[in-house]
């Protein structure tokens, strides 16, 4: 891309916390014009940095939710043939109906490719697309254009998105897709990341309390048996939730009363697990 | 550069392609590379595409780039090199000589018996002082990149708090739990499970079909009539069978129950049922195998399209399995062979497998895992065994 580009860099945002690690790819992947392929644990911030990176490079985030139905063609346009069908009834419109072009419109990879601007391109959760999918989609960033096939048109990226990719899944993507992606996996934070965090979600917040929190939760990760651990955004909610509680009082932590569990633990099996454990501890 | 460290890597069974290589180069060129830490993450990023080879990775970097001892170095191992270094010598010795530091006429005197002790003697305080400095051992190359220039200057990281070294880093082989070695965890078996599942329409019409408007539309002479379809939603619905008699399928029940509740909500309808070994005239809803009892008789009444999955060793006496009241249980006693019983849950159902947790090899030591063989699709109860299985649930036909 052009020069200036290079200067672009990522260096964090104000409401996300970076690891120099992490932020170290995300500049080589800007700089190889590579998408940069995330993994890990639900709750470490995969789809949080895509927002982190927009903000800090000011550059508009453009964001697709992979579904399983999807097909690729309706993340790069959409001929909208109801809308041509209703305007060749009743002509109303300021749309000229013999256009067929007037009726494409972009979808979220489309609108990323033809934007004056360079963008972040976030792709959400690739892994619940099927592999076919993947596969089209990465030859489309590759090439950084795609063909319209109803008016035979073909569109190429004005400016050569960053696009972020997250991923959920433990399996492996197919290799050609693996092939043509940075790839990071994103790992649990530390206690003292943690820390590093809630100060920048809770500014406010008083040392002793949050210390007390992320002990408690760390506390609840390492119960056995769970099987959907809490994880950083649940933290987040629960301080939230304490921090709007005025009865909450920091000493019953430390004599293991913890309320709001339920923010923690969605499954009922596991809140059954950790109130049982509390139990055991209070004993 | 590098080519030694790629190859590394590639031996130690991670896949790094060349074009990734190439763009790890690539990647050096772009000047953001200004440290050994750097070089770790950029490396990574850029070559190893999967957390399963983290942990390899970080060993094989630790190894190359800072000659820390590349686990296990076992005897045998050291034996190989210390021969190969023998070899060596005996073809150059000025140059292994000068390799290696050592005064070329001293070794001389000695004797290939009393070299090979030597090397191994050398090679042994190697591993266990690996900071020694003379990396000396044929290990690839090692100091040129590793020690100097870049290390002391771009080592600490600022601003992550406590910066660690990315010798460091890698020895703490922070990702050995995601390493490939590590037991199977649900979450990884329910993703094979994931492909199992069987689109059709359902829920409230919401879906504009297109085709359709369009022909209706210009039957209607133009009037515009829009046709609109229900969603596609997963309407599968599982059998489950385990076997959950007796201790060799003990450490398989709670796994493969776990691992099908964990997709259940993928199902239209999840049942799970219990059985002995092999199955008679019923199966049981509860583990116990008491309370409640369910007729094989009655499963025609299901859904055919319903996909069976049948968990267990299908390690029995012939007898039980091929004799009329064969069961071990009494109360079962008057009662068609099993293997009748299953003959007819195999034409009943289009779509039954049968898990086996013991490995393939030893399938056809025990005779009536021959026979069931003979009924249904065998596969392993591994994570590829499973995605087999549920490929073969899926044909159409």
């Amino acid at each position: 891309m052009s020069e200036n580009n290079s200067f672009q860099k990522f260096r964090g945002a104000s409401k996300y916390v970076l690891d120099e690690e992490l932020a170290k790819i995300v500049n080589v992947s800007m700089a190889l014009e590579m998408p940069l392929l995330l993994k890990g644990e639900p709750g470490t911030g995969k789809t949080m940095l895509a927002h982190a990176i927009a903000e800090n490079l000011a550059m508009p985030l453009i964001s697709l939710n992979v579904k399983s139905s999807m097909k690729l063609v309706d993340a790069l346009y959409q001929y909208d043939t109801l809308t041509r069908l209703n305007d060749s009834r009743f002509g109303d419109s300021t749309r000229d109906v013999s256009n067929i072009e007037d009726y494409i419109r972009m979808g979220k990879i489309g609108q990323a490719f033809v934007s004056d601007v360079r963008t972040v391109l976030l792709i959400d959760e690739i892994d619940k697309a099927d592999t076919d999918f993947q596969d089209d989609m990465l030859d489309i960033l590759d090439q950084m254009e795609f063909d319209i096939m109803e008016i035979d048109k073909t569109v190429k990226a004005k400016n050569r998105p960053v696009i972020i990719i997250t991923s959920n899944a433990k399996k492996d993507l197919s290799d050609p897709f693996l092939g043509r992606c940075n790839f990071h996996h994103i790992a649990f934070p530390d206690t003292d990341m943690m820390k590093r965090i809630i100060a920048v979600h809770f500014p406010k917040l008083d040392q002793e309390v949050a210390d007390a929190c992320i002990e408690a939760f760390y506390r609840f990760r390492r119960v056995d048996g769970i099987e959907k651990k809490p994880a950083t955004r649940e933290l987040i909610n629960w301080i939230r939730a304490l921090k709007a509680d005025p009865d909450f009082d920091i000493s019953s932590l430390s004599r293991g009363d913890v309320p709001y569990l339920g923010v923690f633990f969605k499954k009922s099996t596991d809140l059954a697990m950790a109130s049982k454990m509390i139990a055991r501890s209070q004993n | 550069m590098f080519i030694n460290f790629f190859y590394s890597l590639r031996d130690h069974g991670i896949p790094v392609s060349p074009t990734s290589f190439l763009r790890f180069h690539k990647a050096l060129n772009t000047g953001q590379v200004l440290s050994l830490k750097d070089l770790y993450t950029v490396a990574r990023s850029t070559l190893v595409k999967s957390e399963r080879y983290f942990d390899s990775y970080d060993q094989i970097f630790a190894h190359y780039f800072e000659g820390a001892e590349m686990p296990p170095i076992t005897d045998l191992e050291l034996d190989e090199i210390a021969r190969a270094l023998l070899e060596e010598w005996l073809k150059n010795p000025a140059q292994m000589a000068d390799a290696l530091g050592i005064d070329e006429s001293k070794l001389r005197k000695y004797t290939p018996e009393e070299l090979i002790q030597y090397f191994l003697d050398r090679l042994k305080e190697q591993t266990k002082e690996h900071h020694g400095g003379d990396r000396w051992i044929g290990t690839g190359g090692t100091s040129p990149v590793g020690h100097s220039g870049v290390h002391p200057g771009g080592m600490r990281v600022g601003g992550s708090g406590g910066g660690m070294s990315a010798i460091k880093v890698a020895l703490e082989r922070r990702y050995r739990d995601y390493s490939q070695q590590g037991p199977l965890t649900q979450s990884q078996i329910g993703e094979a499970l994931k492909k199992l599942r069987r689109l059709v329409p359902s829920g409230p019409r919401d879906v504009v079909n297109i085709d359709k408007t369009i022909y209706e539309t210009m039957r209607n002479a133009g009037e515009i009539e829009i046709v609109f379809d229900k969603r596609l939603k997963d309407r599968l619905k599982i059998i489950l069978m385990i076997d959950n008699g007796g201790w060799s399928m003990d450490p398989y029940v709670h796994i493969v129950q776990v691992l099908f509740d964990y997709a259940r909500d993928q199902f239209k309808e999840l049942k799970t049922y219990f059985f002995h070994n092999t199955i008679y005239e019923q199966v049981w809803e509860d583990h116990t195998r008491y309370k409640k009892p369910q007729k094989i008789i009655t499963f025609p009444n299901k859904d055919p399209e319903s996909r069976i999955v049948i968990v267990g060793d299908a390690s029995m006496a012939p007898y039980e399995l091929m004799y009329e009241s064969g069961s071990i249980y009494f109360e079962e006693k008057k009662s068609k062979a099993s293997i009748d019983n299953l003959k007819f849950l195999a034409k009943t159902f289009r779509h039954v497998v049968w898990l086996n947790p013991r490995p393939l090899n030893q399938w056809s030591h025990t005779w009536t895992t021959e026979a069931i063989q003979e009924v249904f699709p065998m596969f392993e109860l591994t994570l590829d065994g499973l995605d087999k299985a549920v490929n073969y649930l899926m044909l159409r036909n």
